[in-house]
């Protein structure tokens, strides 16, 4: 199954430069797994404890995975995915 | 440096000033470092000295900016109380956690500060590579 994958900027370094990647996965828990495979590295970018980070959002097409079923989320073929770092700050 | 009509200057002061107390937030859009649009944003995280982008609506106009042949050229958002300067937390934030790489190294960074609501500091910066660096903002009259 191909989804495509957006990777934001900070971590093009680990996909050759690609702001886009093709992978197989049933699930963004299967995802992250595939990312990884091709991408050593990502995982532990994207994810600690199985979980995704808190300041990273997922979607699947125009979803959220927070309000589907977070790392639940199912993917099928054609399933674009982005990859979006919060934007927050404070003084 | 980043150049902005006085019409998108104004439009993020307004929004700033109209989130008081709260902090503000918001996207610039436009190309080669000129603002094109403003996109005042949603502060999900309301406080005098936080804020986070709504998620959803961050993702919405990431994908409008892109459909309109543009790119995030700033992000701006509002010190209440505080200088024109970014904080540690704007700065921690500027990164992907526990690395060195910027979230979005293209930026530039916009603070207002409504220290002197009379007379608004209003200042750009890139962060990136582990430094702070001030850019000029060029206000078209």
């Amino acid at each position: 199954m191909a989804i495509k994958v957006r990777i934001p900027t900070p971590l093009q370094k680990l996909t050759n430069g690609k702001a886009e990647v093709e992978c197989a996965a049933r699930n963004i828990t299967e995802l992250v797994d595939a990312l990884e495979k091709d991408y050593p590295g990502l995982k532990e970018r994207l994810s600690e404890g199985g979980k995704i980070r808190r300041f990273i959002n997922i979607y699947v097409n125009d979803e959220d995975i927070r309000f589907v079923n977070k790392e639940e989320t199912t993917l099928k073929e054609g399933d674009n995915v982005s990859i979006v770092p919060a934007i927050a700050g404070g003084c | 440096m980043l150049t902005l009509s006085r019409a998108d200057f104004e439009t993020i002061l307004q929004h700033c000033l109209r989130e008081l107390p709260n902090e503000a937030c918001g996207i610039l859009a436009g190309k080669s470092n000129k603002v094109e649009r403003v996109y005042p944003m949603r502060n999900a995280k309301p406080g005098p000295v936080s804020y986070e982008m709504d998620a959803e609506e961050q993702f919405r106009v990431m994908k409008d900016i892109r459909q309109k042949g543009l790119a995030m050229t700033g992000i701006f958002h509002s010190h209440p109380s505080g200088r024109a300067f970014p904080s540690g937390i704007d700065v921690e934030k500027a990164y992907w956690p526990g690395t060195e790489l910027p979230n979005y190294p293209d930026v530039v960074y916009v603070i207002v500060s409504l220290m002197d609501r009379e007379k608004p500091d209003v200042r750009g910066y890139s962060i990136k590579e582990g430094t702070v660096k001030e850019v000029s903002l060029n206000v078209l009259s």
